[in-house]
């Protein structure tokens, strides 16, 4: 009964009674419009935005977001200090205390924003689409159901692969430490962390494959549907709304420095 | 010509019942080997099974049952490969030749773990998953779906998300997943293996309602005591072989002994007639439920007193819990008011339904998690001061699943690591201490294996190896203890508990299998709903019907016998908690 940051919440929120489709295209928009911003100021408005549709628009509890939170900011803060301390730069700024690169700072910043951007929209795309619903869409517009299905399932165990990690995390903690130097035995531990998991997730995976296959899975080159996808009007005026916010901030942010 | 024509009929319908209708599943001269196994996993198999019947597949671990279902869908050799000769027909389909797709018209089955079956979120939806890719008709679909749910009885959580269910729900969810796809047969893998006892009952009655509907079922289970008298046929394997198909009574009465020696998980009943006849003191039929054995013993004597008495431990206090709590991140509050004892040298259950708190009360145990309020103690101090690995080198806990616990690359690094862990680095005592251990639990043989690539039964032997070879735990946590193992393994892990309790280590387990308890445990503490509500033993939890009910457990089918004795005035002494007790104290 231990809670998990990567899944489905089904809180009957604005966002999550909106079309998967819809969502999977906003998420496509937020992520090309990023690329297009010229200056950190305007991503960082995209964030707040984002931040604003995942508390009041898809009602994440603070706690799941919390749990997330390392994910989210993982690849992003990683790239901010790598660009940080490695890009070029021919102006300094003192930050804590510290004197830093302002174009490395003002780099790592635009890095970090990207990715941190990507990262959230991609997360509450998870956390209000009911998977099966995105795969009806995709099928709908086109998509053969064998590739949507491959998308659908990965969603679908990034939860149970989570609670793989912790189940192994938590027998590892109770075995010790066989070395005295902390990182070897770090390293050892990521090493068995992916060595466990990837066993126990292919076994697991071949599994699934085996219990899809004897269920029909693939019997024939289309299958029918209970539920049929359909667009909804929140999604379109959604779509509507961000993409006219989306042209007056790319435009608006050109009107500032670039960094 | 008037009285002529009768006669006719009447010769001619013994005739027509001598024909046989086609079996729905036919094996034969089948052998199959595991892609890159040297020996086979079934051999010269011959076997037959009927439209509508209900068949029992018993035998040991590793005797070939899980591949002989995977047969059944194509899985094997389709998808898994390996070398298959012989004929396997299903539903007048050649196995090997129909796509495993088209076999599931014909095949449904249910994995032990469901949990990797379902490939959709909701309850409906994975309802609707199998007949969808048949390309049936939606409305046909929901139509199937509803009968489905109200077959299992899950109409009400149709809309919830399939992690949000319990055990129970999730193995119901599973069963109405392969019913709607309205296939004549069904093939269910120890579809109750990790379910609470009363849960489990609820899943029995379901595979009995199935076999009312006219279904095939092909069942795999140790839990037999409900369908001996229920089953039509009973196929025992051993080493890939069937050794004996019949009705359950014939290959009992012709196979037991064997069945015995293969450590097969038969009811308790049952062993008593088996082992009574072997021993030369019992010339009656075999009794295959507990209403045979009464009436098979209702002239029985019993001496007065049971020799057979278990320790009680009055000792030292290890660990001691006031009114603790958890409370998961989500508020879901796991733990509510827990207070009890651990003293040195007891063997003490916790048990309870699915769900009840009893692996987080483990994890508190092991320091995995701290109370979130009330007070524990371990060893003298506050729980809350206990760090993990500290804890480490007190309290050994074997998981359910070993392999998660497992570090290295062969069985005896393993054991080298956990010696490591504890500062013990010099070569000669590790090397001795490891061949000491490796040749305690008996897997010298298996010193340079990978620990994945181990038996279950080794597995599980490695774990409790690599968390007691540093000498000092004082108490060992073992999770399920019989999951996934016959009668013969669980012997030995029993046997192998029971000498760690004879050298002062304290035993606790977490466990559904209320045998074991009643055969091996002092004291119980019975969970439910996060709340403590038993602690005693067996025999004073066993008497209080109520209380095994809200805790979702049953009483085993040796106490329901004693107990039906009783109701007939024979005076059965108390303590008989083993089948070995009962012999013992029959007269």
């Amino acid at each position: 009964m231990s809670e998990h940051s990567l899944r489905y919440i089904d809180n009957n929120s604005f966002f999550t009674r909106i079309d998967a489709l819809s969502k999977l295209l906003w998420v496509l928009m937020v992520i090309l419009t990023t690329f297009q911003l010229t200056n950190n100021i305007s991503r960082a408005i995209m964030l707040a935005v984002l931040l604003f549709v995942m508390i009041f628009l898809a009602r994440i509890p603070f706690k799941t977001a919390w749990q997330a939170l390392p994910i989210i900011l993982i690849m992003g803060s990683l790239l901010f200090f790598v660009h940080l301390f490695t890009a070029p730069s021919t102006h300094t700024i003192t930050l804590a205390g510290f004197v830093v690169g302002k174009e490395g700072f003002d780099k790592g910043l635009q890095y970090f924003f990207r990715i941190t951007i990507m990262v959230l929209a991609s997360f509450i795309l998870i956390w209000t689409t009911d998977i099966r619903d995105l795969m009806v869409g995709l099928v709908s517009i086109g998509m053969p159901y064998r590739y949507a299905f491959t998308i659908f399932m990965a969603l679908r165990f990034l939860p149970v692969v989570q609670q793989e990690v912790d189940a192994v995390k938590a027998a590892h903690a109770i075995r010790g430490r066989a070395t005295r130097s902390p990182i070897r035995h770090r390293i050892r531990l990521w090493q068995r962390y992916m060595f466990t998991v990837i066993v126990n997730g292919l076994r697991k995976a071949e599994n699934t494959a085996l219990a899809i296959e004897s269920r029909g899975f693939g019997a024939y080159p289309d299958r029918t549907y209970t539920k049929a996808f359909y667009w909804t009007k929140t999604g379109i005026l959604l779509l509507i709304l961000f993409l006219a916010f989306a042209i007056w901030l790319i435009f608006w942010g050109k009107t500032l420095p670039t960094s | 010509m008037c009285t002529f024509v009768p006669f006719v009929v009447y010769l001619e319908e013994p005739s027509l019942n001598q024909i046989t209708p086609e079996p729905l599943v036919r094996f034969e001269q089948v052998t199959y080997k595991h892609y890159g196994k040297p020996a086979p996993a079934l051999s010269d198999v011959n076997l037959t099974i009927q439209r509508g019947s209900f068949t029992l597949l018993v035998g040991p671990s590793g005797s070939g049952k899980s591949t002989l279902c995977m047969l059944l869908n194509g899985i094997i050799p389709q998808i898994l490969g390996g070398k298959l000769t012989g004929s396997v027909t299903v539903d007048g389909h050649d196995i090997s030749k129909t796509p495993v797709q088209e076999l599931a018209k014909s095949t449904g089955m249910l994995f032990q773990d469901p949990e990797w079956m379902f490939a959709t979120l909701k309850v409906e939806d994975e309802i609707a998953f199998g007949p969808e890719n048949l390309r049936r008709d939606p409305k046909q679909i929901l139509e199937s779906v509803e009968q489905s749910l109200n077959f299992v009885g899950l109409q009400h959580l149709r809309k919830n998300l399939v992690w949000a269910l319990s055990g129970g729900q999730t193995q119901k969810l599973g069963l109405a997943s392969v019913i709607a796809m309205e296939t004549p047969l069904i093939v269910l893998d120890e579809p109750t293996a990790n379910l609470d006892p009363a849960t489990t009952h609820s899943v029995h009655q379901l595979i009995l309602k199935l076999r009312d509907e006219g279904k095939a079922v092909l069942l795999v289970t140790k839990d037999l005591d409900e369908f001996m008298a229920e089953a039509d046929d009973m196929i025992l394997l051993a080493e890939g072989r069937v050794i004996a198909q019949g009705t359950p009574r014939d290959v009992v009465t012709q196979h037991g002994g064997k069945m015995l020696e293969l450590g097969v998980w038969l009811p308790e009943p049952t062993e008593i007639g088996l082992r009574l006849k072997a021993a030369g003191r019992f010339n009656k039929p075999v009794p295959i439920t507990v209403e045979e054995a009464l009436n098979v013993f209702a002239d029985a004597k019993f001496s007065a007193s049971n020799p057979n008495g278990k320790l009680v431990a009055e000792s030292e206090t290890l660990i001691h819990a006031e009114n603790i709590e958890f409370t998961y991140g989500n508020n879901f509050k796991a733990l509510r008011g827990v207070s009890f004892d651990i003293k040195q040298g007891e063997i003490v259950a916790i048990v309870g339904q699915n769900g009840a708190g009893k692996s987080t009360l483990s994890k508190l145990l092991v320091g995995l998690q701290k109370p979130t309020a009330g007070e524990m103690t371990m060893f003298g101090r506050s729980a809350k001061r206990w760090k993990v690995q500290e804890l480490a080198n007190q309290i050994a806990l074997v998981f359910q699943n070993p392999e998660h616990q497992f570090l290295c690359d062969t069985v005896r690094e393993e054991l080298e690591y956990s010696l490591l862990a504890q500062g013990i680095d010099d070569s000669v005592i590790v090397a001795s201490r490891v061949d000491e251990m490796l040749a305690r639990l008996d897997i010298t043989d298996t010193a340079d294996s990978h620990p994945f690539s181990l038996s279950a039964g080794a597995k599980r032997r490695l774990g409790v190896a690599t968390m007691l070879i540093g000498g000092s735990a004082k108490l060992l946590i073992v999770d399920e203890p019989t999951y996934g193992q016959d009668r013969r393994l669980t012997e030995r892990l029993m046997q192998l508990i029971n000498n760690l309790r004879r050298e002062g280590i304290t035993v606790l387990m977490i466990t559904h299998d209320m045998r074991l308890v009643d055969a091996h445990i002092d004291r119980a503490i019975v969970m439910a709903n996060g709340e403590k509500i038993f602690d005693g033993s067996p025999d004073m939890l066993f008497q209080s019907p109520d209380l095994v009910e809200r805790a979702s457990l049953r009483t085993t089918t040796l106490r329901r016998l004693v107990e039906g004795l009783r109701a007939r005035n024979i005076s059965v002494p108390d303590g008989l908690n083993t089948v070995d007790d009962f012999i013992g104290a029959l007269q």
